[in-house]
């Protein structure tokens, strides 16, 4: 009988999960470190050190006035904060659709909180182009609008499907991606369709410290309580029958972590705009390494999404010198990333 | 020490499925659910797991009246070894016996040391450690029937429910499944529910039949006094002969049989 022996194992590439979050999370510290001094302004370690005479000879309050450490602490900063968090978040939300719906396919998007956070940008566009705290607004009202109304259809429905759950989801998203069709003709081709377009394809440019305090806490927030419950995952990725059974409420369950996935997912969309793959990809990449048990793959999901948008951001402000939109990146990487990890694993059930 | 069902009714919309059904069953029993395909079979199961909730009725559990026990509660009383299980992420199998445990964890607690060793001692006694770290998705019908059985045990070892237990099984693997589950109601006092269509498997191994005709209770008790030929014709809808094929040992057969061997 084997009792201590392989406790700890995974199916995964790497048995000992403690060491993948290591490795994980050291590469995200260098990385942020790294992207910190990666720019169009300025690169390296120039900057590094012209920060570093001026404080030298000047103090604290030189540094008030230097160009580099404002770019540093009041642009790049806020905004590697911001990559870091959203990446998580993106990654974290589609980790537990997958789990809940249990199907590898699934992405953050499918209950149509993507759908209206997009229509309630566009609509911010057209009504203000100028005032983008209303295009956030108005995007997290109609990205969570969206859930709650896919969550209510299903409910009318049938309460406790899945699929009608999936289906209702469906429907929303086609209605607001209609409807943002009906915005994007009626808007003016040469001011507002732009804006919308460029927004639509995501961007962390705008990114400030105010994003951070408003993002920040409440990401943070939804990521601890899907990381403390993350076990319960497990059991509702038997399906409902085998979860009642061993002692859950299935439905109650569902909504909480739907809910807190939404909110996730509404408050990225709402600040950086649509960035796609990442939640689909992160998870896969997360169970190639630690296994499929949700409570060794959600801490490595969340490192390795605030990992992969932190790189991702780099390349958009570095490859050319117009900024990239960043569903370029994460599209062009994750897309064959995700054929790559489905090759990987053929033959193994779901990955 | 004693699972009571007294004039139950249960289903699903507004037609019963089951229909004023009553028995007891003592633990340390090993009981056989017969019954036709949509029987209720199935039903009766889930309503004893507290999956489906009784219109009328009462179900006791050693005193208890299940109604009142949360659904964790319950849990940590009664498991179920559900008719099929795949399609999941490729758990490992350990992963997925250790998540018995799950009624006995608090909010946000995952399974610790203690429950990975309860795991392990459970597969190892039911000969299986060596399934411990295979993919789930991967075994074989009966290694899945042996880890779920073996999952059931890490959650409750007051009963068992078992829907169809040897639906996918092979010839060898459904005695040494059945023999297995057996062994455990004898041993440690476990009482195992079972949901079984072949009569012969009920015969050779339940001490207690309950028989179930179109939603209502045909007749229910001692496996020897309760299965005659007679009444198993009446369950099933054919005549049944009761043949002795070897000293002591006799099987059931359908007469229509003898049309096509003769």
């Amino acid at each position: 009988m084997k009792l201590q022996a392989g406790q700890n194992t995974a199916p995964g590439l790497f048995g000992n999960h403690q060491v993948v979050i290591a490795v994980v999370l050291g590469l995200l510290v260098l990385a942020f470190l790294l992207s910190l001094f990666i720019g169009r302004l300025e690169s390296g370690f120039g900057l590094l050190s012209r920060v570093w005479e001026t404080w030298k000879y000047k103090g604290a309050s030189g540094l008030a006035e230097n160009v580099d450490w404002l770019v540093l602490t009041s642009v790049r900063l806020p905004r590697c904060l911001l990559a870091v968090l959203v990446g998580m978040g993106l990654s974290i939300s589609g980790a537990v659709y997958q789990g809940l719906f249990r199907n590898p396919l699934v992405s953050p998007d499918i209950l149509g909180v993507a759908a209206g956070c997009t229509f309630g940008a566009a609509l911010g566009l057209i009504l203000s182009q100028v005032q983008f705290g209303l295009v956030r607004l108005s995007a997290f009202v109609f990205g969570l609008a969206a859930v709650s109304l896919a969550l209510a259809l299903a409910r009318l429905i049938a309460a406790h499907s899945i699929i009608v759950l999936v289906l209702a989801g469906l429907v929303v998203t086609s209605v607001f991606n209609a409807l943002l069709m009906i915005l994007k003709y009626l808007a003016d081709p040469y001011s507002q369709l732009p804006a919308i377009v460029f927004w639509i394809m995501g961007s962390l440019h705008r990114a400030q410290w105010k994003d951070v305090y408003l993002a920040g806490p409440l990401i943070g927030a939804g990521l601890a309580l899907v990381h403390f419950l993350r076990f319960r995952l497990n059991v509702l990725s038997l399906g409902d029958l085998q979860a009642r059974s061993l002692g859950l409420n299935p439905p109650v369950w569902r909504i909480m972590f739907v809910a807190v996935s939404s909110l996730i997912v509404a408050l990225s969309v709402s600040t950086c705009g649509q960035i796609c793959w990442i939640g689909l990809v992160v998870p896969h990449m997360a169970r190639t390494l630690v296994g499929p048990n949700h409570e060794r793959m959600i801490p490595v999901t969340a490192l390795i999404g605030g990992l992969f948008l932190l790189v991702a951001d780099d390349l958009a402000r570095t490859l050319t010198t117009a900024e990239l939109p960043l569903s370029i990146i994460t599209g062009l990487s994750g897309a064959p990333l995700f054929a790559y990890l489905l090759y990987r694993n053929r033959g193994g059930g779901w990955t | 020490m004693t699972l009571a069902c007294s004039a139950l009714r249960c289903g699903y919309g507004r037609e019963p499925v089951l229909l004023d059904i009553s028995f007891l069953v003592e633990n340390g029993t090993f009981c056989a659910i017969l019954g036709r395909n949509g029987s209720g079979k199935t039903t009766l199961l889930h309503c004893l797991g507290g999956i489906l909730k009784p219109d009328q009725g009462r179900l006791e559990l050693d005193g208890l009246n299940i109604a009142r026990l949360s659904r964790q509660e319950l849990a940590r009383l009664v498991s179920l070894v559900p008719q099929e299980s795949i399609d999941i992420f490729p758990f490992q199998v350990i992963d997925v016996v250790v998540m018995g445990r799950t009624p006995f964890l608090s909010l946000g607690q995952s399974p610790g040391r203690d429950d990975y060793r309860l795991a392990w001692q459970t597969l190892g006694l039911l000969e299986a450690g060596y399934l411990g770290e295979r993919n789930f998705n991967k075994i074989s019908g009966g290694e899945r029937q042996i880890a779920l059985l073996a999952r059931a045990l890490v959650q409750s070892a007051n009963t068992i429910l078992l829907d169809e237990p040897t639906n996918h099984l092979d010839f060898q693997n459904t005695y040494r499944l059945l023999g297995r589950i057996k062994e455990l109601c004898r041993s440690r006092g476990l009482r195992a529910m079972a949901a079984i269509h072949d009569p012969n498997l009920a015969y050779l191994f339940s001490d207690q039949v309950v028989m179930l005709k179109e939603g209502r209770l045909l007749a229910q008790g001692p496996t020897e006094q309760i299965m005659t030929a007679e009444r198993v014709s009446e369950l099933y809808g054919t005549e049944t002969l009761l043949a002795e094929v070897s000293r002591g040992l006799s099987l059931f057969f359908p007469a229509l049989i003898k049309r096509y061997r003769s």
